[in-house]
């Protein structure tokens, strides 16, 4: 049996979260990324702290992009 | 965060059913057809600033000595030129099309967050007219490069401020048009469409977009401690408080050159869109293509410092560097591969778009050629600051993004306006930029080799000849661009025959599914995807 596809007022909801969720960690990201690199000059050794940063915001695209890739 | 089957307004922050007219409906719209006009116009007037910079240091360098701008000038020219045409033209092209394209492409209603959007597009114009006040402030503009190094940029006066001020507010500009474009792509996209039935374009920028958000706070951190250290008495890049200019180098060149991809990528995804429709083929290895731009953005990365192999840097980190640097010809390769395996046996036609995304390919491999050639560290030690960089770097983001952006705006102008553009225009467009590019830029080869550096307003004898040839060349490469904005002009006024809903034989993504011009509101009731 084929999928119900039309849309429902309850999608509204959930689509409106999903879109707050997806958009926080996003910001997430960013403020990380802003406050690590400055960060990390205070601590003096750039380049453990940028590497830390980002080795965790490449993890998470991979889970996230990862994760949408067969639906 | 998946894909969710979405009603009209319900999927978006705003309920935009009416809409005021004139002005106000500019200010106000949260539209993203809009917001996409806005974008496209704004870069194209900034596009036009910058372009009147570089004739400006065309006209210096037509011949030896010092002509029409003092060499302070010349400097600051050199510098607005660069953080104009990134951060207000090239950039601001990209979030226009991803604005009108994206949810076109996908099903979606509009953004995710249309009043942010709004937001977004709105920071813009005060940016760029503080980038443009700089020239008139005590000091004159920022003059030290558009990279903004230091010792120079610690040194310099208020304008450098206002430098700092704006990259600050594109920056959020751009960090708020990424998250938007990630939201709407990773969860409005139309029921059955999954993200590997994505049209290349979408696919480019969502990766463009997760890279603008991980390198702009970056940049935003480093202008922020260049700030303090002006102004607060730190001393992270100031030596003569212990702090070290190089770090800012390794800190900048970390945005820096994943900058150049965010540039590029959405080029290539607007080649991967018009190549298949004038071959009349679907693109050759759409897979191994969206791995490719994946792959490309993680390079990105790990290669920044080749644009500081002569700071004194350990064998070992030359070497890597180097080597990682050639890695992304691998994944590049890919995608020139699979763009030739999509023409090859097509039943091609050379409408205008199609001529600029052959004119890109061709063109935008030279420059990854010579973007090769700068990855050797003897090489690029010798190379450094001379023109064949500045070859190099137009090659890539005039022939590669620019090209493409126009290949793009031909592509879909039928569709955002509801007319056919001027073909025997758009023909004359193309051939005339290819000429003039190449009459610009291919001399600064032979320059750079010989040794011309580059940000100088005087230079020796010996390199006049070819000077010359590029100041001619750029004049006409300058004149021809008017050409398309008659072509805009024309097709706004609704001046030519009126577009079919699908112009385009083979374009098979769904914008050509809406009536042409593509109605206020699209995709009410998502479409299926089969």
């Amino acid at each position: 049996m084929a999928a119900d596809l039309s849309p429902k007022v309850a999608d509204g909801a959930r689509l409106r979260h999903a879109n707050l969720r997806t958009a926080l960690a996003v910001t997430l990201i960013a403020v990380l990324f802003f406050a690590g690199v400055i960060a990390a000059q205070f601590v003096g050794d750039s380049a453990v702290g940028m590497s830390v940063v980002a080795g965790a915001v490449l993890l998470f695209l991979v889970f996230a992009i990862g994760r949408h890739l067969r639906k | 965060m998946s894909a969710i089957p979405h009603d009209h307004l319900a999927g978006h922050d705003d309920a935009h059913g009416h809409h005021p007219t004139g002005l106000m409906r500019w200010i106000t719209t949260t539209n993203h057809k809009d917001i996409g006009t806005l974008y496209l116009l704004f870069s194209l007037t900034m596009f036009f600033v910058g372009g009147c910079m570089a004739l400006t240091i065309r006209a210096e360098l037509f011949q030896p000595g010092l002509q029409i701008v003092h060499p302070e000038f010349f400097n600051s020219l050199t510098t607005l030129h660069g953080l104009i045409m990134i951060f207000g033209a090239i950039m601001p092209a990209a979030v226009g099309f991803a604005n009108w394209q994206v949810p076109l492409m996908i099903g979606a209603p509009d953004m995710a967050f249309a009043r942010m959007n709004n937001w977004s597009f709105w920071l813009l114009p005060p940016a760029a007219f503080m980038l443009i006040l700089s020239f008139f402030v005590p000091g004159g503009a920022a003059a030290g490069g558009w990279t903004l190094y230091p010792p120079l940029s610690i040194q310099a006066g208020m304008g450098l401020d206002l430098t700092i001020f704006a990259v600050h507010i594109m920056g959020a500009s751009s960090i708020m048009g990424s998250i938007n474009i990630i939201t709407t792509i990773l969860n409005m996209r139309a029921p059955g469409m999954t993200l590997m039935k994505m049209p290349m374009f979408c696919w480019t920028w969502l990766i463009t977009a997760y890279l603008l958000i991980a390198v702009m706070p970056v940049l935003a951190g480093s202008v922020t401690m260049l700030l303090t250290d002006r102004h607060f008495g730190t001393s992270f890049f100031n030596a003569a408080g212990g702090g070290d200019p190089v770090l800012f180098q390794h800190v900048f060149w970390f945005f820096g050159h994943p900058e150049v991809y965010i540039m590029i990528l959405p080029s290539f995804g607007i080649i991967s869109q018009i190549i298949p429709t004038f071959a009349r083929k679907p693109l050759f290895g759409y897979a191994s293509m969206v791995y490719a731009v994946a792959s490309i953005a993680i390079l990105s990365f790990i290669v920044w410092a080749h644009h500081m192999f002569t700071v004194g840097m350990p064998a070992a980190g030359l070497l890597f560097f180097m080597y990682a640097t050639m890695l992304i010809a691998v994944p590049t390769g890919v995608k020139v591969f699979n763009w030739l395996a999509t023409m090859w046996q097509g039943s091609m036609t050379f409408e205008t778009p199609m001529l600029f995304a052959i004119g890109f390919l061709f063109l935008f491999t030279m420059g990854g050629f010579t973007g090769l050639v700068l990855a050797l560290t003897p090489i690029d030690i010798q190379l450094q600051d001379t023109y064949y960089v500045v070859a190099h770097f137009h090659y890539v983001l005039v022939a590669g993004s620019l090209f493409a952006f126009f290949g793009g705006a031909y592509y879909w102008m039928p569709k955002w306006t509801g007319t056919m553009y001027s073909e025997k225009l758009g023909q004359w467009h193309f051939w005339l930029s290819m000429i003039f590019f190449n009459i610009t830029f291919f001399p600064m080869h032979f320059l750079g080799v010989a040794g011309m550096p580059r940000r100088i307003p005087d230079y020796a004898q010996q390199f006049a000849d070819w000077n010359m040839v590029a100041s001619v060349g750029a004049f006409g490469f300058g004149f021809t661009q008017l050409l398309f904005v008659v072509v805009v002009v024309k097709c706004i006024r609704g001046d030519g025959a009126k577009a079919p809903a699908k112009p385009w034989e083979g374009a098979d993504t769904l914008e050509w599914t809406v009536p042409s011009p593509a109605p206020y509101h699209t995709f009410e009731t998502p479409p299926v995807v089969a």
